[in-house]
């Protein structure tokens, strides 16, 4: 029976039970869940067991988009369950594998359904599909569920809960854990509909539906009425159970974490495993169109703030985009794309020729600009289209309370990319409409005026600004560890023209760099994939550490004294001043 | 300032702390050594406490012991609005007095077998999880009842009682003690409201609640 009760669904908790940022605590067939409803009212049904150390997360906070374990506040998004943010690791974007176990849910009739392994959709219950619904009371029971519906099979009711006035009804077995009962009086019909969870081998739940909804005082005499003769119901039931052979507890298997997760990544190079559909586009800003991406099938793996993805259009070219929705809201990416006036296809291709309903198709996420949670305060600087990943930043800082100041430089108001988000961000969004250059130099040197320990900034924007942001920081004597940049493009003019050796110190191997090729290339070349995104030494994405020789930095990604400890280099397009370098793979 | 005979882990303590934390009343903690010392047993103790148990309160001289006693004082005493123990409503002060005394059957059952599991007291843990059991059946049956006429709180009226205070931390903590809350879903959502009184403290094994949800504003989307 068990097994055939895992291809069902079953209502596991009524809609009522799942008020907005409380933690649900159920159980079907002796796996325990954890349900929560967040607040865009998506249902979410996991596994009651917390990833890091199994910890019940029924315990835990619902905060309305995410769901906080108690234990070492580990978060995971609404709908992915994804791990958002491990406090440990407050500078660390946790790997996207890190994901709980979920479960089908749908809420209909006054229920929640859920299921093991739940064969198509949820079927059409006739009686209470045609009526307004009262949800009864659900009474747990401690007996096995064929003793509960037995006992079920001879339940009687009075429509109008006077108790001098039951009624006879006739009964009709829907499955093997359902059944509804219909009274008749004086040509009236009224249907009660019980359904029972098997909860472990000796604990049921009777969930009943009435195929009415009274209201006033005769709604609650009604559900009192049915409490109480289910409750009598149940201590009869309770009473048998002691009589009968004890049953062993039913034994959910629990999914074991993947060995991968505990493995470095396999670099793969630029790939793009998803497929999403484009839900919405819509012109956001002068210039600036606004894409939503849901996914087609699976959800798409939960992303931190500051992650980009790549989009692999189909004129051949890869471009990156950051994600500017906050972790765990909704199911779905959305990117701000601004046509570029000299764009190679890219831009213009998103703006021009992509459609609502075209299927594109992208990379998992990647951070290589995360956020750091251990701040007293951030100071995030977006010129023009960099906004993006500053407003996935923004709302993430103003749901934690972190204190932050998000400045935005633009022309005009007309360039104000996702307004309707801003407005949401209000006192902590500062404009710095129309500045020439030199007086964005000027507002940017009485931002960053003051350095505290512990205070950070995040920038992005043209080349330009961010020079001008790194070096005004850095006479205010902000240390470059609490500097961050995402450049559009890598502006330095590339210099290819030096030939070198290379040895992989863990691949014991070594390989020519001629001149006019890069490392990247020469690794690929002999069969050694690297991931790789931009390309043009922006992005982080190639980094690899250095073991032996001096590097020649010709990115924009490291910061001065990363460049100058010369312990990583840009595959993409870095070289070597030495005419040996040794790398860590 | 009220003294404090206080002990970190006794849940009888822990509602002083709230209740004075709610009352927002300052307390100097005098902390007795109740395990593994058992200060609370000794011959000095109890000339504070003839009886030999923890809380005991000392405000300014008149000293007062018994949980549910020193709760009953400190709203009577610190609560200018007299909503916490509302003595002008017969029926309400009749009500909160039932629960109090309700409180005493969950604290001799899911609290002792709490103090049987992390202290190795010697009391009956079965009779102890059955007694907790059937208080809790109740209990949630009653407060589902609430929630259908839009009441959050044990007692009828608007505003929580010190039977809420009194009965609150038996409930949160009785997984310590092996009694599972599972099967009272009315139970687990009102420890969330009482979480989400202003002036809530917590205590070692009970978690604060998160944040309310607050509607949007006109215009605000959802981000």
């Amino acid at each position: 029976m068990t097994e055939s009760f895992k291809n069902l669904w079953h209502p596991i908790a009524s809609s009522e039970d799942l008020q907005y940022r409380h933690i649900f605590q159920g159980q079907l067939l002796g796996r325990e869940l954890a349900l929560w409803r967040a607040d865009d009212d998506f249902v979410n049904v996991w596994e009651n067991r917390c990833l890091h150390r199994g910890l019940r997360l029924s315990i835990g906070q619902n905060d309305g988009l995410e769901l906080r374990c108690q234990y070492h506040g580990w978060r995971y998004a609404n709908r992915s369950a994804g791990c958002t943010y491990i406090p440990a690791h407050p500078v660390d974007a946790p790997a996207r594998t890190i994901c709980n176990r979920t479960f089908p849910s749908v809420e209909r009739y006054g229920l929640i359904w859920s299921g093991e392994d739940p064969v198509g959709e949820l079927p059409e219950i006739e009686a209470l599909e045609n009526s307004e619904t009262l949800v009864l009371r659900s009474i747990s029971v401690n007996a096995p569920i064929e003793l509960v519906l037995g006992h079920l099979a001879n339940y009687r009711f009075s429509i109008t809960g006077d108790p001098d006035n039951f009624t006879t009804t006739s009964r009709n077995f829907l499955d093997e854990r359902s059944i509804s009962l219909t009274a008749t009086p004086d040509g009236g019909e009224l249907t009660v509909v019980f359904f029972v969870q098997p909860v472990d081998s000796n604990r049921s739940v009777i969930r009943g539906a009435l195929c009415n909804n009274p209201l006033g005082a005769e709604r609650l005499r009604t559900l009192r009425h049915h409490n109480e003769e289910l409750s009598r119901l149940r201590d009869m039931v309770e009473l048998e159970a002691l009589d009968g052979p004890p049953l062993e507890p039913m034994v959910a298997t629990i999914e074991q974490v993947p060995v991968s997760l505990s493995e470095v990544e396999t670099p793969s190079g630029r790939k793009a495993p998803l497929r999403v559909k484009v839900l919405r586009k819509w012109v956001t800003a002068e210039d600036i169109v606004g894409l939503e991406l849901e996914s087609i099938g699976e959800p798409l793996p939960t992303h931190q703030p500051g992650a980009h993805i790549d989009v692999h259009l189909p004129n051949g070219l890869v471009r990156q985009y950051s994600l500017t929705n906050a972790p765990g809201d909704g199911l779905l990416y959305r990117l701000g794309v601004k046509l570029e006036s000299d764009s190679r296809g890219g831009s213009e291709f998103l703006h021009e020729t992509a459609k609502e309903g075209d299927v594109l198709a992208i990379s998992e996420p990647r951070n290589n600009f995360p956020l750091r949670r251990d701040t007293v305060k951030t100071i995030l600087i977006a010129g023009g289209i960099g906004i993006t990943p500053l407003l996935s930043m923004a709302q993430t800082l103003r749901k934690d309370k972190l204190d932050y100041e998000l400045h935005y430089f633009a022309q005009a108001e007309g360039h104000l990319a996702f307004p309707e988000i801003l407005r949401k961000l209000d006192d902590s969004v500062v404009l710095h409409l129309g500045l020439s250059p030199d007086e964005t130099k000027g507002e940017l040197a009485v931002l960053l005026a003051e350095y505290e320990t512990a205070m950070h900034i995040y920038a992005c924007g043209p080349g330009p600004m961010l020079e001008a942001t790194r070096h005004i920081a850095s006479d205010f004597g902000w240390p470059d560890e609490a500097v961050h940049f995402e450049y559009f493009q890598n502006t330095i003019e590339l210099d290819s023209s030096s030939s070198f050796e290379v040895s992989l110190a863990r691949s014991a191997l070594t390989l020519e760099v001629p001149s006019g090729k890069t490392i990247l290339e020469v690794l690929r070349d002999n069969g050694i994939a690297l991931m790789s995104s931009c390309e043009q030494g922006a992005c982080g994405t190639c980094e690899v550490a250095v073991i032996e020789g001096e590097p020649e930095h010709q990115d924009v990604y490291l910061n001065d004294s990363e460049k100058l400890a010369g312990q990583r280099i840009m595959t993409c397009v870095s070289r070597a001043k030495s005419s040996h370098l040794v790398l860590d793979i | 300032m009220i003294k404090l005979y206080d002990y970190v882990l006794s849940v009888n303590c822990y509602k002083q702390r709230l209740m004075m934390s709610i009352l927002d009343v300052p307390f100097e903690s005098i902390l007795v050594d109740f395990y593994p010392g058992w200060e609370h047993k000794g011959e000095e103790f109890k000339k504070i406490n003839p009886l030999g148990h923890i809380p005991v309160i000392d405000d300014d001289g008149f000293v007062l012991r018994d949980a549910h006693a020193i709760l009953i004082y400190l709203a009577s005493k610190y609560d200018p609005t007299g909503l916490w123990y509302p003595t002008n409503n017969p029926e309400l002060i009749g009500e909160t007095s039932q629960w109090m005394l309700f409180a005493e059957g969950t604290t001799n059952t899911a609290s002792a077998a709490r103090l049987h599991v992390n202290l190795g007291y010697e009391f009956d843990i079965e009779a102890c999880r059955t007694g907790a059991h059937r208080l809790f059946r109740v209990l949630d049956e009653h407060l589902w009842f609430r929630e259908q006429e839009n009441l959050d709180w044990v007692c009828s009226g608007e505003h929580p009682t010190v039977a809420d205070i009194a009965i609150f931390p038996d409930v949160i903590l009785s997984e310590e003690g092996g009694i599972a809350r599972m099967d009272y879903p009315a139970l687990r959502r009102w420890t969330d409201r009482v979480k989400r009184i202003p002036g809530f403290e917590t205590m070692p094994g009970i978690f604060p609640a998160s944040e309310p949800r607050s509607l949007p504003r006109e215009g605000e989307v959802h981000v």
